[in-house]
């Protein structure tokens, strides 16, 4: 997904890191010696707390609400839904017994009905028992008028989900008729069974997202709005919101009714540094456990005697790119799109202005994504020369004549580098000349997102679900109000059209590689990187497990399983 | 006095009507709107998100709703605050911001008036020096730095105070500090020049011509005298520090409320924008009328009717 804000915490300001990165780090040694002791294989339930920075205030702590990492990072905590992802991304059953398949009867063989039998015993953090009719509830708020929920669009599928959606101006006895008439029924207290309009093969991996943990109706008709508040918050996971301190910190405590193996660490404490830099500082002070690395000093941190021992590099599905309004008068020559994707020298890139972090992209679906393949776009490995002749044969010698285009962003973080970095290189390699409009996030939501009113822009898109469907249906599809790039190919949306209908996997994956090597030889993109993340982690820090679609606080998919060693703590790092 | 003081309080009807409604106009007319920084959101969802908050209505009738509920003290809800009421919101964060404002004022004052005094008893001496020095460069070196340039010794060599967060009084030490460094000396200096005017005056040579010590005189007679600039620059001080807290809760991480306008203002969060800009309002216009008030206690001639 876009994700503007996570641009932004992506980033720093480059004049405070310097003086970072000149003061240098005054507490490198660390002031007590720690004792050798032996670790035990499994520590006892320490009292301390996991200290981790959220990065900001979450909006909302609503799962069918929820949109943002930070808010994915805490609600991973606080319950689980039928089916998650496991270290490979493979989907795995969590509250269902087993994950749908044809085979095992949970999905008929046209695709349309969906059983999920849940497992014995699953209690919410009350101690009530998690029945099939919260599934059911959960289920029909995600497509609420009311709710609005940002990801109600993936569950549109489900029988009577758009009519439902679309119904909020409707009064009240067409909406509960709609309700009611929507293809989601608890069969029994243990069976749900979901009943879709037409195929939808990522079905399941949409069931595993946060949109679709569970609420429980009698907590939220009983405290509305405030029921994600400590103390009125129920939820099924490993851990309850103990404290939430608005603007300051979440403190989260091991679940004593929860259902699975017991968290093994008792507390987490999700502090909210809104600043990069002071987050940097607080760890360094060994107040946080975990922290992110400001993007500009990674190389710095790296070569830190201390710190650079302790840098967790993760690597989430995310790619950025240069995007082209096709339908621009600039860029409706392919050909040209193809010379401003040859011109891009990735390496300097990369080394100038990501630090040596990330990796060179000629191809936009990310790797840990079926479907991923390196060569794909090959032929934009960077040659000014050939870029030089491309721009020539699509009429603009040398660049001249070239209309005047600008590189819209949002100013925000290192955003202004990269976009300094790109008015550097396409006038050298190209001979076009470029301007830059920096705009603030809602700005350029509304201009370039909403309305195609832009040249070029740089944009990141992470997973919402590890599947190519998710980086190129919405972005590229002609019919899509996320066609940003204004991309329209008829090959492109036959093959997409087929992926959204096959059932089988490997064919899908097949056609949806196809579509993307059709994109990447159009270019209305011109990618840049696989972009990867630098965290700090304190070798006290146990168990963490990182996948491609961590939220804002690494291997939070998975940290009931983290702990802190037993060992005294360092006083300083 | 009295009436002086309710004539004002009247005037601020129509001071805190004009702030509302400039607000509420600017901020409608600025691109974009609350959903557009949040995501990529399908038009229907944006759709059921405008039916949701009223935002479908046309501008007028969204004006007479918010100043309907202004009115009676309702400054609407926060969108991203799961929704909850802006007047709640700032309840919750103001006492933060006014602990820290209030202990950045203290030592803003405490020090800076006596600096001044110090300085101006000896003129060109190197407390002197040393005073325009410290004001020059706290005036032009920004909070952040300043805010990390304090935290790097205490918090992450010396480990004597926490590096940012907030709960208990020693987290409060650098962001108070930083915050009050500037103020301070700036009072520092007003209350040299003042201070420095006040002591040619006939009066000052005759009391020390009849043998009081300079100490008494300096504080009794100086000070006293000098004192109607100083009011004038702490009033405008103390409002700036309550509104201006900004970037050090963001470096410190404070849970105050100076972060609020600004997250307001970037995610579009009508009400809060318009919620904190009419309590910050309030808060200049009171703080003026206390000051004004001031006037009239520190100096005899000056009489409001």
């Amino acid at each position: 997904m876009i994700s503007f804000k996570q641009l932004v915490a992506l980033s720093g300001s480059l004049a405070l890191l310097l003086v970072i990165a000149c003061s240098g780090n005054t507490a490198a040694t660390p002031v007590t010696v720690a004792p050798a002791t032996t670790v035990t294989e499994q520590p006892p339930i320490s009292d301390a707390a996991i200290r981790m920075n959220l990065g900001g205030e979450p909006n909302t702590l609503d799962p069918q609400l929820a949109s943002s990492l930070l808010e994915f990072s805490v609600l991973r905590q606080l319950s689980q839904g039928l089916l998650g992802f496991d270290e490979n991304l493979i989907l795995t059953q969590l509250v269902a017994a087993e994950v749908p398949t044809v085979e095992n009867g949970g999905i008929t063989p046209d695709g349309l009905t969906y059983t999920f039998k849940l497992t014995d015993g699953v209690s919410w953090s009350d101690g009530q028992p998690l029945t099939a009719h919260d599934f059911a509830y959960t289920f029909k708020r995600i497509l609420s008028p009311e709710m609005a929920g940002p990801y109600s669009d993936f569950f549109s599928a489900i029988q009577g989900g758009q009519e439902y959606m679309m119904s909020a101006e409707a009064d009240e006895a067409v909406k509960a008729g709609l309700r009611d008439a929507l293809g989601i029924s608890a069969a029994s207290d243990d069976t749900l069974v979901i009943n879709l309009s037409a195929p939808n093969p990522t079905f399941l991996q949409k069931v595993a997202l946060v949109a679709a943990f569970p609420v429980r109706q009698d907590v939220v008709e009983q405290y509305g709005r405030a029921w994600t508040e400590a103390g009125n918050h129920v939820g099924n996971g490993p851990y309850v919101l103990s404290e939430w301190v608005h603007q300051d910190h979440i403190t989260l405590e091991a679940n004593p009714n929860y259902w699975g193996e017991a968290p093994k660490q008792a507390r987490i404490r999700l502090s909210m540094i809104g600043d990069v830099n002071a987050e940097l500082t607080a760890y360094k002070a060994g107040d946080l456990d975990i922290a992110r690395v400001p993007p500009g000093i990674e190389a710095g941190i790296l070569a830190d005697a201390t710190l650079g021992k302790q840098v967790l590099p993760s690597s989430q599905i995310s790619s950025l790119a240069l995007f082209l309004n096709t339908t621009d008068e600039a860029f409706g020559d392919p050909k040209i799109r193809q010379a401003i994707a040859t011109a891009i020298d990735r390496d300097s890139w990369t080394e100038q202005v990501k630090n040596g972090v990330g990796q060179s992209a000629t191809g936009w679906l990310p790797p840990g994504l079926p479907g991923y393949d390196p060569n794909v776009g090959s032929e934009y490995e960077f040659d000014a020369e050939k870029a030089k002749t491309l721009l020539a044969e699509a009429g603009y010698p040398g660049g001249e004549g070239f209309p005047e285009v600008s590189l819209t962003y949002v100013a925000a973080g290192d955003q202004g580098i990269m976009a300094q970095f790109l008015q550097a290189q396409l006038p050298e390699n190209l001979g076009i000349e470029m301007g830059l409009d920096p705009l603030d996030p809602p700005s350029y939501g509304q201009q370039v997102i909403g309305g195609r009113q832009f040249d070029m822009t740089l944009l990141l898109w992470t997973a919402d679900y590890p599947d190519p469907e998710n980086f190129l249906a919405s972005l590229f599809s002609s019919e899509s109000f996320l066609d940003i790039t204004g991309y329209a190919s008829e090959e492109f949306d036959r093959l997409a059209g087929l992926a959204a209908a096959e059932l089988d996997q490997e064919s899908r994956v097949g056609l949806w590689s196809r579509a993307h090597e059709v994109m990447i030889s159009d270019a209305p993109i011109a990618p840049l990187m696989f972009v990867e993340r630098f965290y700090l982690k304190s070798p006290d820090v146990q168990g963490l497990t990182l996948t491609g679609i961590d939220g804002e606080i690494p291997g939070d998919t998975r940290l009931a399983e983290v702990y802190l060693s037993p060992e005294p703590r360092l006083l300083g790092r | 006095m009295l009436r002086y003081t309710v004539q004002r309080l009247f005037w601020m009807v129509p001071v805190l009507f004009g702030v509302g409604t400039i607000t509420f106009l600017l901020m409608h007319a600025v691109p974009g709107g609350p959903w557009d920084e949040k995501k990529n959101l399908p038009p229907h969802v944006v759709a059921n998100l405008n039916h949701r908050y009223d935002l479908d209505e046309p501008l007028w009738a969204q004006y007479g709703k918010f100043l309907g509920s202004a009115v009676r003290g309702d400054l609407g809800i926060s969108y991203t605050n799961q929704d909850r009421d802006v007047v709640e919101v700032i309840r919750q964060g103001l006492p933060a911001t006014m602990i820290l404002a209030g202990l950045a004022f203290l030592i803003a004052v405490g020090a800076g008036i006596p600096l001044g005094v110090m300085a101006a008893a000896r003129k060109h001496s190197a407390i002197d020096f040393a005073s325009i020095a410290l004001a020059t460069v706290f005036a032009s070196v920004p909070g952040f730095i300043l805010g990390i340039l304090l935290v790097m010794p205490f918090s992450v060599a010396w480990h004597l105070l926490p590096s940012g967060g907030w709960g208990s009084p020693s987290h409060v030490v650098l962001p108070a500090l930083a915050l009050s460094l500037l103020p301070m000396t700036f009072i520092a200096r007003i209350t040299r020049s003042s201070v420095l005017e006040v002591v040619e005056q006939d009066y000052v040579r005759t009391a020390l011509a009849k043998g009081m010590t300079p100490s008494v005189v300096r504080f009794r007679h100086v000070l006293r005298n000098a004192l109607v600039p100083i009011v004038t620059i702490i009033g405008a001080e103390a409002g700036a520090l309550l509104t201006g807290t900004f970037i050090i809760e963001t470096v410190f991480s404070v849970p105050g409320i100076g972060r609020l306008l600004v997250q307001g203002i970037m995610q579009r969060d009508y009400g809060l924008i318009t919620g904190m800009v009419l309590f910050y309002a309030v808060v200049i216009t009171v703080v003026n009328l206390i000051t004004d008030l001031l006037y009239a206690a520190v100096d005899p001639r000056i009489r409001y009717s």
